[in-house]
C-alpha cells in the first residue's frame, strides 16, 4: 500500500495494518477504498469512518476488507433489493419451507426438495474452465448445506455469436467459442466427477454477450424434512467447525469483482479473483455432510461463498440469534504468509462452516477423517452479537454484527434511457414456401441441437432421471422441455426441472419479456406432465447505477413477479448480478429461471417425440399476431415492438388442459411452442420420432402465413392425441384446443391447400443437428 | 446359499459415485447390499465396529464414478490403493468363486488391478489391457445397444437370451478397451476362446457399428469382459441405470416390462444362490 500516512502496520509477528480512516478527506477515503480493493463508495466510506470515529478507533485492514464483503452488490443487493421487496419476496405458500441459501419446499408428506440458481459470470469471462467449474461447485454447496442431497445440475449459458469475426473482438476479450468449449469442459469435469446429474440448461448466443458472457448454474436437491437445516447456529457454546478445502490465495476480491464492470485489463487485474476447483475434495464433502447431519449431529451449516469466512461467520452466527470468537491461525492453508485479512476474505472453494455442539464435535471429526477430509475446529458462538478474530493471539477483529451486516440499500434512478426512439416496425416479405426458412431457423445457434454439449453431461448418474435432456427413437433425438426426476425410491412421485429464458424478448418489452420467461418454464413444466411447484431466479443485468438498465431490472422482475403471484409459484430463493457489461455496452437483460413442478407418478410422463403414425395433432393456446423480438424477425432482419404478453388466467387454464390429458394418457407427446414458433416445434416433434407430419393452419383464423407458422405467442403446445381418444382430451370451455393434422408419412408438410412446408424429416434432422458439430466439434 | 442373505460389498473412495443405484439394485432383489469405505476394509481410521472384512461378503461389486478424480488414469489410484493393502484378500475372494462386478471406473479399476482380463493367473502382476481415452476425446453420456456374446461361463449374464439386443446407457472419457498393438489379434482370439467376452456394442440391427453406437472406439466393439472363470466381470455400460423400464432413454415409446439392466444383478444372484 503507498502511503504511510493511511496506513500504519503494526508491531506482529504477522501482517497487520491500521488504517488511519479518522482524519481522512474524502480524497483519502477513495484512495483507501481502491487501494484496498474492496470497492465502496464515498458515501459507504464515510459511514465506516463515522462508526470508527464513534469507538474511537481506526479499523484494522482484516476490518474494513471484511467490510467491503458484506456491503458489495453481490452480498447485500443494495441496489435490487427494493424491487426484490415489492415483486418477489411477497409471494408465499404453505409449500415454502426455508429460504435459506436455497430455497426449501415440500415434496411430499416426508420429504422436502431444495433449489437455488446463481450467476458465474464474470469469473467465466476470465477463465472460462476455471469460472464455470467453480460455479457448479458453489451452487451445490447452496443446496449441501440446507440438509440436502443435490439430485441435478442445471446451467444457462450466454456467450456472443460463435462466428464472430476474431478481429473485431475488443482487447482482452475471448472469442466465444473458446469461452464456450471452456465453460462446457468446466461444467462437465466438474459435474461429472461429482456425480450429479445435468438435466436441463439452454444455450443462447448474441452479440451483447460477446465482451461479458453469463454462465448461471442452478442446483436441486432431496432431502428428508428432518434433515432440513436451517443456515443458523442452535446457541452460545456452539463449535464452529470448518471443513473441506484448505484456504488460499484465489479468489480473494471475488464478490467485489463481480460487483464491477469487466474491462480490458480484467484478465490481468482479477485473476486471482477466480477460484481454483476440486471436484475430488467436494464429493467426499457432499458425503460426509450428510453422513453427520443424517446422525443429527450438526445443528446449522452455511457454505463458503462470495466473502468467505467473512461473510458465512457472521451471517450464521446472527441468524441464531448470536455472535462467534474465531481463531485465524486454526484455518488450514494452501501456503504459508497469508496476511489475516487474506484469509479471512479467501473464496478458496470446497469449504462449508458447520455449527456443532460441543458433545458431538468429536463423532463429526470422525465422520470427515474416514473420507480423508479436512476438518477443523475453528471457533465457538457467543452470546454477544458481534464477531472477535484473534490471530497468533493478538486481536485482529471485534466489530457489531448489527453494523456489519447491515448493507446499504439504494433507490437508485431508473427509468427509461432519454432519447431512445422507437424502432420503425418492418416485416418481412410474405411468400409462398418457407422451406428455406425453417431450414435456416433449425440450424440457428439459438434453436439447433443441443447434443453436443448435453452428450459431455452426465445426465443420468444416480438413475433417478426418468425425462432426460434429450429423448426419441433409439438413434435419434430431440430436445425435451423440462427434465422429470425420481428423487424417493418407494414413490413414484416427481420432479421436474426446466430451465427458461428470453432476453430478446426482454429487450424488446422488460415487463412482457420477464412475463415470457415465467410463461415458458411454467409451459416447459406442464409438457411433460407436471404441475409447476416453485421458482428460482437469476436476473443477470449491467450496471445498476445507469438508469435505463435498472428500469430494465424493474420492469422484468415486476413482469416475473406478477405471474408467479397470480401462479401462486413461490421464489424462495434466486440471486442478482448486475455490472454485466463491458466497454462494448450491456448484455440484453437476461433473467434465467429454473422451475420445479410436481408429477404424481413419473409412469404418466410424456415426451416431445412423435410416437405414432396415424395419431391427430393439436394445438393448444391462442395464436395472436406478436412478432416482436421472434427468432423468426431476428433471423429476417425485421422488427416489431409487439413482443407477445402472457394471459395468466389463459396460461394456467392450458395448463390444467395438457396436465390433465397426460394423466389420462391421451396425450402421448407434448412439446411447448417456443423459439421458431410452430414450425420449428413441430419439426422437433418430427426429428425426435423419425417420422412426418401433416398440419394445416386454417384453424388459427386470419393471419399471414409467415405469423402462423413462427410466432412465438406464449402459452401454447402441440400435442400429439392417441388415436380414437381425441373425445377424451379436456375441456375448460376457455382454453382453443384445435386438429391441426396428423402424424404420418416421412415428411413434415405444412399448409394443406397450399404447401408452406414440405421437407423430409431427414433433411429437417440435418439442419437441426450439425450446426454445433460444424462450429465447435 | 439365499439371496436373503447373500452380502454385497459396494465398495468406495473418494469419487466414487454409482454406489447408491448400485446398492439399490441389489437390495431391491432381496439381497443384503452394504456400502463399504476402502478404508473399512484396510482398517485405518475406523472404530471397530466399523471394520470390516472382505471375506464376509458374498458378492464385491465395484460401482462407477471418478474413484480420486481419476487424474493418472481412469482407475489407477484406487486399484493401486487397493492392490497395495488387499491383494491377498482380493484373490482369496475370486478364488473361492465368488463373484466381482465392475462397472464403468469399477470395470477400469478391476482391469488396472490385473483382475480382468486375466488371462494369466487370478490377479496379474501387470495390467494386461487398459481402457483409454475415447476416440471422440471426450466424456460420452449417450444409449448404447449391447448384444451378448458370452456363450455361457459369465455369470452376470446367465439371465439374458443370447439373441437379445439391451439397452444398457454409457456414460465415460476412458472406454475404448485396448491391447498390447503387437498382440491384440491374439489376446481378442484367445478372449473368444475362452469364453471371456460379454458384450459388444451393436447398432439396432444387432450389427457391429462404428460411432456413435461404439461410443468409445473399443478393440472389436468390446463393451465387458469377463475372467476364465466368469466370476469376474467388468463392463464400461451401466445396468443399474436401467433396473427399470422407465429410466430408459426411450420407455414413453415403448413402456412395459422390466428395464433392462436388471437381468444383470438376477444373473448375479442366481448364481449365488446355486453355487455358493
Amino acid at each position: 500500500m503507498s502511503s504511510s500516512r493511511l496506513y500504519v502496520p503494526q508491531d506482529t509477528p504477522f501482517e497487520l495494518t491500521e488504517i488511519k480512516l479518522s482524519k481522512a478527506s474524502d480524497d483519502e477515503l477513495m484512495e483507501i477504498s481502491r487501494e484496498s480493493g474492496t470497492g465502496l463508495s464515498l458515501d459507504e466510506m464515510r459511514r465506516v469512518r463515522n462508526h470508527f470515529d464513534g469507538k474511537g478507533r481506526n479499523p484494522t485492514d482484516v476490518e474494513l476488507q471484511a467490510i467491503g464483503q458484506a456491503w458489495s452488490e453481490h452480498c447485500c443487493y443494495k441496489s435490487s433489493k427494493m424491487f426484490l421487496k415489492e415483486y418477489i419476496f411477497g409471494i408465499d405458500n404453505r409449500q415454502v419451507i426455508d429460504r435459506g441459501d436455497a430455497g426449501v419446499m415440500e415434496f411430499d408428506r416426508d420429504h422436502a426438495y431444495a433449489l437455488r440458481i446463481e450467476s458465474h459470470n464474470h469469473p467465466s469471462a476470465v477463465e472460462p474452465y476455471g469460472g464455470a467449474a467453480t460455479g457448479i461447485g458453489g451452487i451445490l454447496r447452496d443446496v449441501l448445506c440446507m440438509g440436502a442431497q443435490p439430485i441435478a445440475l442445471v446451467d444457462p449459458l450466454f456467450f456472443g455469436p460463435l462466428n464472430y469475426p476474431f478481429r473485431k473482438l475488443p482487447a482482452g476479450v475471448k472469442h466465444p467459442k473458446y469461452l464456450l468449449g471452456g465453460v462446457v469442459a468446466g461444467i462437465r469435469d466438474y459435474g461429472n466427477r461429482v456425480g450429479i446429474p445435468t438435466v436441463s440448461g439452454g444455450l443462447w448466443f448474441d452479440e451483447s454477450y460477446t465482451g461479458n458472457c453469463l454462465v448461471n448454474v442452478g442446483c436441486v436437491g432431496i432431502a428428508e424434512k428432518r434433515n432440513i437445516r436451517r443456515n443458523a447456529v442452535r446457541g452460545p457454546g456452539d463449535v464452529l467447525i470448518l471443513v473441506g478445502g484448505r484456504t488460499g490465495r484465489d479468489g480473494i476480491h471475488g464478490v467485489t469483482f463481480a460487483s464491477a464492470v469487466l474491462t480490458e485489463d480484467s484478465e490481468m487485474e482479477s485473476r486471482g479473483a477466480v477460484q481454483l476447483g476440486d471436484p475430488i475434495m467436494k464429493e467426499p464433502v457432499i458425503h460426509a455432510v450428510l453422513e453427520a447431519n443424517e446422525k443429527g449431529l450438526v445443528n446449522g451449516m452455511k457454505d463458503l461463498g462470495g466473502g468467505g469466512l467473512s461473510c458465512v461467520v457472521g451471517e450464521i452466527a446472527l441468524a441464531g440469534g448470536c455472535g462467534a470468537e474465531v481463531d485465524l491461525g486454526k484455518i488450514p492453508l494452501k501456503e504459508e504468509g497469508l496476511a489475516p485479512w487474506e484469509v479471512w476474505v479467501s473464496e478458496s472453494q470446497e469449504r462449508m462452516m458447520l455449527s456443532v455442539s460441543p458433545k458431538n464435535a468429536d463423532r463429526v471429526l470422525h465422520i470427515f477423517k474416514l473420507w480423508d477430509v479436512p476438518a477443523t475446529p475453528v471457533g465457538k458462538i457467543i452470546r454477544e452479537k458481534r464477531v472477535r478474530l484473534y490471530y497468533d493471539g493478538t486481536k485482529v477483529f471485534d466489530l457489531e454484527l448489527g453494523f456489519l451486516t447491515a448493507g446499504p440499500e439504494y433507490c437508485r434512478p431508473c427509468h427509461v434511457s432519454e432519447g431512445t426512439r422507437r424502432k420503425k416496425e418492418r416485416a418481412p416479405k410474405a411468400k409462398t414456401k418457407y422451406d428455406k426458412d425453417l431450414l435456416k431457423l433449425l440450424s440457428d445457434q439459438n434453436i439447433c441441437s443441443r447434443d453436443w454439449v448435453i452428450r459431455q453431461y452426465d445426465h443420468e448418474v444416480r438413475a433417478n432421471t426418468v425425462i432426460k435432456p434429450l429423448h426419441g427413437k433409439t438413434g435419434h433425438w430431440t430436445h425435451g422441455d423440462a427434465a422429470v426426476l425420481k428423487p424417493v425410491e418407494e414413490s413414484f412421485r416427481g420432479l421436474a426441472v426446466a430451465t427458461a429464458s428470453n432476453p430478446f424478448a426482454v429487450a424488446g418489452d422488460p415487463y412482457r419479456g420477464g412475463k415470457t420467461c415465467v410463461d415458458e418454464v411454467c409451459r416447459n413444466i406442464a409438457a411433460v406432465g407436471a404441475r409447476p411447484h416453485s421458482l428460482t431466479d437469476c436476473l443477470n443485468f449491467g450496471n445498476p447505477e445507469k438508469p435505463d438498465r435498472l428500469w430494465q431490472f424493474r420492469e422484468a422482475v415486476r413482469g416475473i413477479g406478477e405471474v408467479a403471484k397470480d401462479l401462486d409459484l413461490p421464489i424462495p430463493s434466486g440471486n442478482v448480478s448486475f455490472y454485466n457489461e463491458s466497454p462494448r455496452g450491456s448484455v440484453l437483460p437476461t433473467p434465467a429461471i429454473l422451475g420445479c413442478g410436481i408429477v404424481r407418478d413419473i409412469r404418466k410422463c410424456v415426451t416431445s417425440d412423435f410416437k405414432r403414425e396415424g395419431d391427430p395433432i393439436f394445438l393448444v393456446g391462442e395464436t395472436g399476431p406478436e412478432m416482436g423480438a421472434s427468432a423468426y424477425y431476428r433471423s429476417t432482419g425485421s422488427h416489431s415492438s409487439k413482443v407477445p404478453d402472457v394471459d395468466t388466467a389463459a396460461l394456467r387454464a392450458g395448463m390444467d388442459v395438457i396436465i390433465r390429458g397426460i394423466e389420462r394418457g391421451v396425450i402421448v407427446a407434448c412439446h411447448d411452442v417456443s423459439d421458431g414458433g410452430l414450425a420449428v416445434a413441430s419439426a422437433e416433434m418430427c426429428i425426435g420420432g423419425d417420422v412426418g407430419a401433416n398440419i394445416g393452419l386454417e384453424k388459427l383464423g386470419r393471419l399471414r402465413s409467415d405469423v402462423k407458422l413462427f410466432n412465438e405467442s406464449n402459452s401454447r403446445w402441440l400435442i400429439e392425441v392417441r388415436k380414437g381418444k381425441e373425445k377424451l382430451l379436456p375441456k375448460d370451455g376457455r382454453t382453443k384446443v384445435a386438429k391441426l393434422g396428423r402424424v404420418g408419412g416421412s415428411s413434415l408438410v405444412i399448409g394443406s391447400s397450399r404447401r408452406l412446408v414440405d421437407l423430409e424429416v431427414g433433411k429437417l434432422a440435418k439442419s437441426f443437428g450439425s450446426t454445433l458439430w460444424r462450429m465447435v466439434g | 446359499m439365499k439371496v436373503s442373505n447373500a452380502r454385497v460389498c459396494v465398495l468406495r473412495i473418494e469419487g466414487t459415485n454409482c454406489e447408491e443405484e448400485s446398492y439399490l439394485s441389489f437390495k431391491r432383489l432381496g439381497a443384503k447390499p452394504e456400502k463399504v469405505h476402502l478404508k473399512q476394509l484396510t482398517r485405518t481410521d475406523v472404530t471397530s465396529d466399523e471394520k470390516r472384512s472382505l471375506a464376509d461378503y458374498q458378492i464385491l461389486v465395484l460401482p462407477g464414478g471418478f474413484s480420486s478424480g481419476d487424474y493418472v488414469r481412469a482407475g489407477a489410484i484406487f486399484a493401486a490403493r487397493m492392490k497395495s493393502r488387499l491383494s491377498r484378500d482380493l484373490v482369496e475372494f475370486v478364488r473361492a468363486g465368488k463373484p466381482v462386478l465392475g462397472i464403468c471406473n469399477g470395470f477400469q479399476i478391476l482391469v488396472e488391478t490385473g483382475l480382468l482380463p486375466a488371462m494369466s493367473g487370478i490377479m496379474t502382476e501387470v495390467p494386461e489391457a487398459v481402457l483409454s481415452t475415447n476416440d471422440s476425446a471426450r466424456f460420452e453420456c449417450r444409449p448404447t445397444l449391447l448384444k451378448k456374446v458370452n456363450r455361457g461361463s459369465c455369470a452376470f449374464t446367465t439371465k439374458i437370451p443370447s439373441d437379445k439386443i439391451s439397452a444398457i446407457p454409457s456414460a465415460h472419457a476412458e472406454g475404448k478397451l485396448t491391447f498390447p498393438v503387437d498382440r491384440a489379434k491374439r489376446v481378442v482370439k484367445e478372449l473368444a476362446d475362452n469364453d471371456q467376452l460379454v458384450f459388444k456394442y451393436v447398432d439396432p440391427e444387432g450389427d457391429i457399428a462404428g460411432y456413435p453406437w461404439c461410443p468409445n472406439g473399443s478393440t472389436e466393439n468390446i463393451a465387458g469382459i469377463c475372467n476364465r472363470e466368469g466370476n469376474v466381470f467388468g463392463l464400461m455400460p451401466h445396468p443399474e441405470r436401467v433396473f427399470f423400464r422407465y429410466t430408459h432413454p426411450d420407455w414413453t415409446r415403448n413402456p412395459d416390462g422390466a428395464g433392462d439392466g436388471r437381468a444383470v444383478f438376477e444373473s448375479v444372484l442366481d448364481y449365488v444362490s446355486k453355487k455358493l
